[in-house]
């Protein structure tokens, strides 16, 4: 038995030995470049893909920073050098370099808000009238998720506010099993008063921020 | 018989028990897969699976791409990321809970081509956000990034 084992670790060790030869064997071959240096890199703006909209990105390494903010503007980065001059990409040569990743995006998240009457369980006609739109929404997707996430005002400590968001998003599902969406495909979260409609400070009644939303993606 | 069939249950019972607590230690995935064409695959801790939409992806996996492949993903935040062919980046850091006060996102553009589409995290926290090439790094303020890595 234990002759087995020390056959066995020996075969283990030879194994790994010959894997480490190969490898210092393959860095002799070519002592000019002992570590492969970092690949260079071109970085794009572009603009959303549905709202059209261009944002701002900063891109900096060790010898420095550079903001882009127009459409299609790029940069290269290489090691060991600063970042390169920024040019403006026509739309050709971006689809041609960014065509297949492009097109492989998936369909952009849909956003849904629902709220309630005041200090009640029902929603109000306006919300009520949406659900056939989420319910459309959905169907749309191959592969859909709906994430319910309820929002509360600042009114009251971070941690009841969590726990009311959260009831919010179960009456909201309720809602969504009655009117047919399967309960598996739906993912129910509260985030509180942390991720408000409408900033405000603490302590702050706001009806706005009393919501619940609803993603569809 | 009977011995064995307690000793299987036994066994059974042990790995219930201990992957009870590993399992309310899961983490929540990150986000799906969403696309797919071609071959592409997810690279997790134990090796690679081919990518299938609707398969749910974690934070420290890899997504990677072959010669025919494209990939896309949403993830939580409603992030969204695809690759081109020959493409791998890796989910370096993804945490998002807002209501737990926890976010942030890295990203390792490691080779080829691939988008990345900003979601809710570059709205609540745009500074916890960091696209990683080689050799550079990319903050964002909600927007759209193309990144190609390699000549």
């Amino acid at each position: 038995m234990a002759a087995d084992w020390s056959v066995g670790a020996r075969g283990s060790l030879t194994l790994i030995a010959l894997l480490l030869t190969a490898g210092c064997g393959a860095r002799r071959a070519s002592p000019a470049t002992p570590v492969a240096p970092p690949a260079p890199a071109m970085i794009v703006l572009l603009p959303d893909p549905e709202t059209r909209v261009t944002g701002r990105i900063h891109v900096s390494n060790e010898f420095g920073g550079v903001d882009l903010s127009a459409p299609r503007s790029s940069l290269n980065a290489r090691a060991n050098a600063a970042l390169g001059p920024v040019t403006i990409l026509s739309e050709d040569e971006v689809n041609r370099l960014f065509g297949e990743a492009l097109a492989a995006l998936p369909p952009a998240p849909k956003q849904f808000v629902l709220q309630f009457t005041f200090e009640s369980d029902t929603l109000t006609d306006e919300s009520t009238a949406l659900i056939p739109a989420i319910l459309a929404a959905v169907k749309a997707l191959p592969v859909p998720e709906v994430v319910i996430i309820g929002h509360t005002d600042t009114m009251g400590d971070r941690k009841s506010n969590l726990a009311l968001g959260l009831r919010r998003a179960m009456r909201v599902r309720n809602i969504l099993v009655e009117a047919g969406l399967p309960a598996s495909t739906l993912d129910v979260t509260s985030h509180g008063e942390a991720d408000p409609l409408v900033k405000t400070r603490d302590n702050t009644p706001e009806p706005r921020n009393r919501r619940v939303g609803i993603t569809v993606r | 018989m009977s011995g064995l069939l307690i000793r299987t249950m036994g066994v059974v019972g042990l790995v219930i028990a201990a992957a009870t607590p590993a399992a309310a230690q899961q983490p929540v995935p990150a986000g799906h897969i969403k696309t797919v064409a071609g071959a592409a695959f997810v690279v997790r801790e134990h090796g690679s699976t081919p990518a299938k939409p609707g398969d749910a992806i974690f934070a420290t996996d890899t997504l990677r791409t072959a010669g025919d492949g494209t990939l896309g993903v949403t993830l939580k935040d409603d992030t969204r990321l695809s690759l081109g062919p020959n493409s791998e980046v890796k989910i370096d850091r993804y945490v998002y809970s807002p209501g737990e006060g926890g976010m942030g996102m890295v990203l390792k553009f490691v080779r080829g081509v691939a988008v990345y589409v900003s979601g809710r995290l570059a709205k609540l926290a745009p500074d916890s956000i960091r696209l990683e090439a080689p050799s550079a790094i990319v903050g964002v303020r909600g927007t759209t990034v193309a990144i190609k890595v390699g000549a």
